[in-house]
């Protein structure tokens, strides 16, 4: 070819101007349509986020089959108490309105532990009114009671008073009725 | 009508049961959701105005009592792998000589059954402290970010968009609250959300809904009636996590000492 | 943050976050600065040749043309390889959001490399045409494409080619400096990591980056020139030591005075960065990084930059001081990056760094990636010949 070497060089030039206008274009067909409509991301991520499975599904969600234990809870103490925090999530239980999975009831020595995670006076509760907390195994010499017992021996689970009451009613230790 | 339309549309929930036309019909969650009174009044009973939203989140550390309930929840709405952490309870030991003894044993998963027994003074005062993602208003994890992976929603929350990250964990460098992490399996970048999903569908994020006590508080500020528009518009201190990095956090401290980093 | 001055709490606390535990940019992260460093530096030395016509560096300036490509070409891998989800690098291009640093990491290494190339190639012009007439078959071809299928070696082709390289040399300073500056910045601009945010930071990393790359080319002559028996250049070594050390008095002054002043301050965060430096990073920084590779070569360039050395022993002081020189600034990178993560954003405690043999940024993947820029010199050393033909006295 006769192409002289400026012509050559200028050639070369276009070439690269070309191309990298072409593929600053082009980019723009691979950017996804949904970004920049808000600001500088993808719109469509915030919907994708709105989308995200649900797995606790509130006390609500548990009452409606379990109406005896909803009864005694909405009643107890532990009111404020999350059912899914100490059994497990509504999603892993009941898929379509059907049962996919056994949630776990704890037994025995786990129960304790699991008490002691908000009721032990390591804890330090900030004020008294905030929650009602023990030190074992004090507690359980202060009440004359087998120091191998556990928590629900002696206190319903999901309303905590209630057996205390009832037997402080009994024994005429407090006024029955209240 | 053009997809930006439509996008704008599925976004408002004003497509005619868009809720249906996108929601994994499988899991039969939209009856549950209609038993369940909305715990954000304002939300559900009408459009949602992405534009029109503000919410704050207080964390009140006179009522937080350690057990971890919050972060169990979290980890099972979300799978969060272990090691990991979307939100956390740390346990601030004082003693009289002013030191400040600092733990969060695997991110306060188990509670807190045991003192510590490697103090040797005399103690004076323990608290615990929760952490999850501040949702900075000027976020500088949202100002790092190389591609546009993590952004602040025209509603406020800080969110990650899973299929764009790559995964350079910049945003964790930058986070000054070190609320992010690198999931291991998916190689993105992960962190609380403060339950976006939840609350679109007027439900508390996951840890209010289990907090025993109240510690953890959420609410719409656009709400007069909520607790944390009642807070915030009220007298007393609310304080803010490392309020000289000048990141504007939505999360605000209730109690909280001048220890708490 | 009252009491966290108290190093007895930081020692039986030494709290750190829970997800502060994993240190997320490893040694790939320490490499890729070191890499574009390198090729900073290198291309200093052929700006002060071909943009500035300091003349003793003729011996030297095509040669660090080259070696500033062989890094150049590899510059992206460390990036790859220590991406989470390395397959949508891309977004990088499409999408780079302005406010980040890092974003510019496409564009700027895509016009760095296109600057570089075309000087290489116009620098070159001459001899490839020449090479071209010796040559057959896809030799041939490639000098062929190399030179624009042109022949022309008149005297004003040439003097084109003077021009253009003076053109190019002139604005790729500021590509360099945008191309390492960038990279200073990334850190520069975290405010959550006291060791990194200061305004310092890219201009700390520019000149540790020319101390460390005219090191590479000093070492890489002599080695290269010994090996093959040939002579080399005293002149040419006494101005690159000379450059060398007014980078590096610059490089270590900046270093010395951004860790004396803040401690001298004691404000923010960075009694964290104290306890760091006096703590986990007490050998790396003050040991090794300041010490051995700091203070010692500076007194060595003192000897060569005052008195008058015999030559053979001043070329080998010189080979000795650039060996220590480019261990200082990679110990210097390590100390920054990784050093910089051990901090928790607890202010109250430190993490640990545990380099991996086998991780895909581990110790075997960080020899394999500083392995192949000498692999692609070598290629490059057939294409284009290191030295002009007067470079080539054999010595007996």
């Amino acid at each position: 070819m006769g192409l002289s070497y400026r012509l050559r060089l200028l050639i070369v030039l276009l070439s690269i101007v070309v191309l990298a206008g072409g593929a600053l274009l082009f980019k723009n067909i691979l950017i996804p349509d949904s970004f920049g409509i808000y600001g500088y991301y993808r719109a469509d991520a915030i919907s994708e986020a709105a989308l995200v499975p649900i797995r606790h599904w509130t006390n609500i969600s548990c009452f409606k089959c379990h109406p005896y234990e909803a009864k005694i809870h909405k009643n107890g103490h532990h009111q404020t108490i999350s059912c899914e925090f100490c059994h497990g999530t509504y999603a892993d239980h009941v898929e379509n309105e059907k049962k996919i999975g056994t949630l776990p009831v704890k037994k025995e020595k786990e129960i304790t532990t699991l008490c002691l995670k908000c009721h032990n006076t390591e804890i330090k509760a900030r004020k008294e009114e905030v929650i009602k907390t023990i030190a074992m195994p004090n507690h359980l010499k202060d009440q004359n009671v087998k120091l191998t017992h556990n928590c629900n021996q002696c206190h319903h689970v999901h309303a905590p008073l209630k057996y205390i009451i009832r037997a402080k009613q009994i024994t005429r230790m407090m006024e029955a009725g209240s | 009508m053009n997809r930006r339309s439509f996008v704008k549309k599925v976004l408002n929930g004003s497509i005619a049961g868009s809720l249906y036309l996108v929601w994994p019909m499988g899991s039969g969650s939209l009856e549950i959701l209609e038993q369940i009174p909305e715990q954000i009044p304002g939300i559900r009973d009408k459009e949602y105005d992405i534009l029109n939203q503000e919410f704050a989140f207080i964390v009140d550390i006179t009522r937080c009592i350690g057990c971890g309930s919050c972060c169990v929840a979290d980890k099972r709405e979300y799978n969060v792998p272990d090691g990991n952490f979307r939100t956390w309870v740390e346990r601030y030991v004082k003693g009289f000589s002013d030191k400040i003894y600092v733990d969060s044993p695997n991110g306060g998963l188990q509670g807190y059954q045991h003192p510590r027994t490697d103090i040797e003074e005399k103690i004076r005062d323990t608290f615990f402290v929760p952490k999850l993602c501040n949702m900075c208003k000027e976020a500088p994890c949202v100002q790092v970010c190389p591609v546009g992976a993590t952004f602040t929603s025209p509603d406020g929350f800080v969110l990650v968009d899973e299929k764009r990250c790559v995964g350079c964990a910049y945003c964790i460098q930058a986070c000054p609250y070190s609320v992010r992490f690198i999931h291991p399996d998916k190689k993105t970048v992960e962190k609380c959300t403060w339950c976006y999903q939840r609350v679109r569908k007027g439900l508390l994020p996951a840890c209010v809904e289990v907090c025993p006590t109240g510690a953890r508080k959420f609410g719409s500020m656009k709400d007069e009636t909520s607790e944390v528009y009642k807070i915030l518009k009220g007298p007393g201190v609310l304080t803010v996590l490392k309020k000289e990095m000048g990141t504007f956090p939505a999360l605000y401290y209730k109690g909280a000492r001048r220890e708490v980093i | 943050m009252d009491a966290v001055h108290s190093s007895t709490a930081i020692a039986i606390s030494n709290y750190v976050f829970p997800n502060d535990f994993h240190v997320h940019w490893s040694m790939m992260i320490v490499l890729y600065p070191y890499i574009t460093g390198l090729v900073d530096g290198a291309f200093i030395i052929a700006a002060l040749y071909y943009l500035f016509n300091v003349k003793s560096l003729r011996p030297v300036a095509r040669f660090s043309l080259l070696f500033a490509l062989a890094f150049l070409a590899i510059a992206t891998l460390p990036l790859l390889l220590h991406l989470g989800r390395p397959e949508r690098n891309f977004n990088m291009l499409l999408t780079p959001s302005p406010s980040s640093a890092m974003a510019g990491f496409g564009y700027i290494y895509a016009i760095s490399m296109g600057v570089l190339v075309f000087i290489v190639l116009f620098v070159y012009r001459r001899d490839l045409v020449e090479l071209r007439t010796k040559s057959k078959g896809l030799m041939k071809f490639l000098y062929r494409a190399l030179t624009f299928d042109s022949i022309d070696l008149s005297k004003d082709a040439l003097e084109l080619d003077q021009k253009i390289v003076r053109f190019l040399v002139g604005i790729g300073i500021p590509v360099a400096v945008v191309l390492h500056g960038y990279v200073g910045f990334i850190f520069g601009g975290v405010k959550a990591n006291p060791t990194w945010s200061t305004p310092l930071m890219p201009v700390i990393f520019l000149f540790s980056a020319c101390v460390s790359g005219i090191s590479a080319i000093i070492l890489a002559y002599i080695v290269i020139r010994k090996i093959k028996g040939r002579s080399i250049d005293h002149g040419c070594i006494k101005t690159c030591v000379q450059t060398l050390t007014l980078f590096f008095i610059l490089a270590f002054t900046f270093e010395m005075l951004e860790v004396f002043s803040h401690s001298y301050l004691k404000s923010g965060y960075h009694h964290m960065v104290e306890g760091l430096l006096n703590g986990p990073l007490a050998s790396s920084f003050w040991l090794w990084q300041v010490k051995i590779c700091s203070i010692i070569p500076l007194f060595t360039l003192g000897v060569l930059g005052l008195f008058t050395i015999k030559k053979n022993i001043y070329n080998f002081m010189a080979a000795i001081v650039s060996a220590m020189l480019l261990l200082q600034v990679l110990i210097m990178r390590w100390n920054v990056v990784i050093g910089g993560q051990l901090m928790s954003k607890s202010a109250r405690g430190y993490t640990e760094f545990h380099p991996e043999w086998f991780d895909k940024e581990g110790i075997i993947a960080v020899i394999i990636v500083m392995a192949i820029p000498f692999i692609i010199l070598f290629v490059l050393s057939r294409i284009f010949p290191f030295w002009a033909q007067d470079n080539e006295t054999n010595v007996k």
